[in-house]
């Protein structure tokens, strides 16, 4: 009987077909971890849609804050695109002004930048998800 | 919240996403180590830069 215990080895993965690697891709800018999910990676779905979803809620919770670009600031554009590796989640609120705006109260609070810390890399993180759903879509990860 | 919760806590998340995501880990237990390995890293690196930190006259 062969198996992947006795060989030593791991089967290559098998690629899913085009329209679903597609769908997978764009369902985890719209719910994180939904593209495994669909690829039938459950475990692995709700381990990186929660941690993601998790890290982007802390990241208000320790008042940080979203960015939008800024014309005259260009350092806004990077961490817009950050932010923006979200995808609905971060268009959102961006639509409706919810965390956007910055009071001097908030700026003050000592968890204000990993706030804005939390909220960046959870929208790059999502976009590595993104990536890997891809990845596994097309047949390169198992 | 203090600093060092907020950077354990990062650290934790970003580790597990990690450990989920990397290519060169196929089962659990080979998952959990990466995972454990890069939050050492991470709560050990940004211990010694603290640590570094402290004796700076800024």
């Amino acid at each position: 009987m062969y198996s992947e215990e006795l060989s030593g080895q791991i089967a290559a993965p098998r690629p899913a077909p085009k329209a679903r690697t597609i769908a997978a891709t764009v369902a985890n800018f719209i719910v994180p971890g939904l593209g495994h999910v669909l690829l039938g990676r459950v475990i692995r779905g709700a381990i990186i849609g929660g941690v993601i979803i998790v890290m982007f809620a802390l990241g208000f919770v320790m008042e940080g804050h979203l960015y939008r670009p800024d014309p005259n600031e260009w350092l806004t554009w990077f961490f817009s695109f950050l932010n923006a590796g979200m995808g609905l989640p971060y268009l959102i609120c961006a639509l409706a002004d919810w965390g956007v705006q910055i009071t001097p109260e908030q700026a003050a609070k000592v968890t204000f930048e990993y706030g804005n810390t939390f909220l960046c890399v959870a929208g790059a993180l999502n976009m590595l998800a993104a990536m890997d759903a891809y990845d596994i879509g097309v047949g390169r990860k198992s | 919240m203090t600093h060092f919760t907020a950077m354990v806590l990062f650290s934790l998340l970003v580790s597990v996403a990690f450990a989920a995501l990397s290519s060169e880990h196929h089962t659990a237990p080979e998952r959990v180590k990466y995972g454990a390995k890069v939050f050492g890293y991470f709560v050990g690196v940004g211990f010694l830069i603290a640590c570094a930190l402290y004796f700076l006259p800024i």
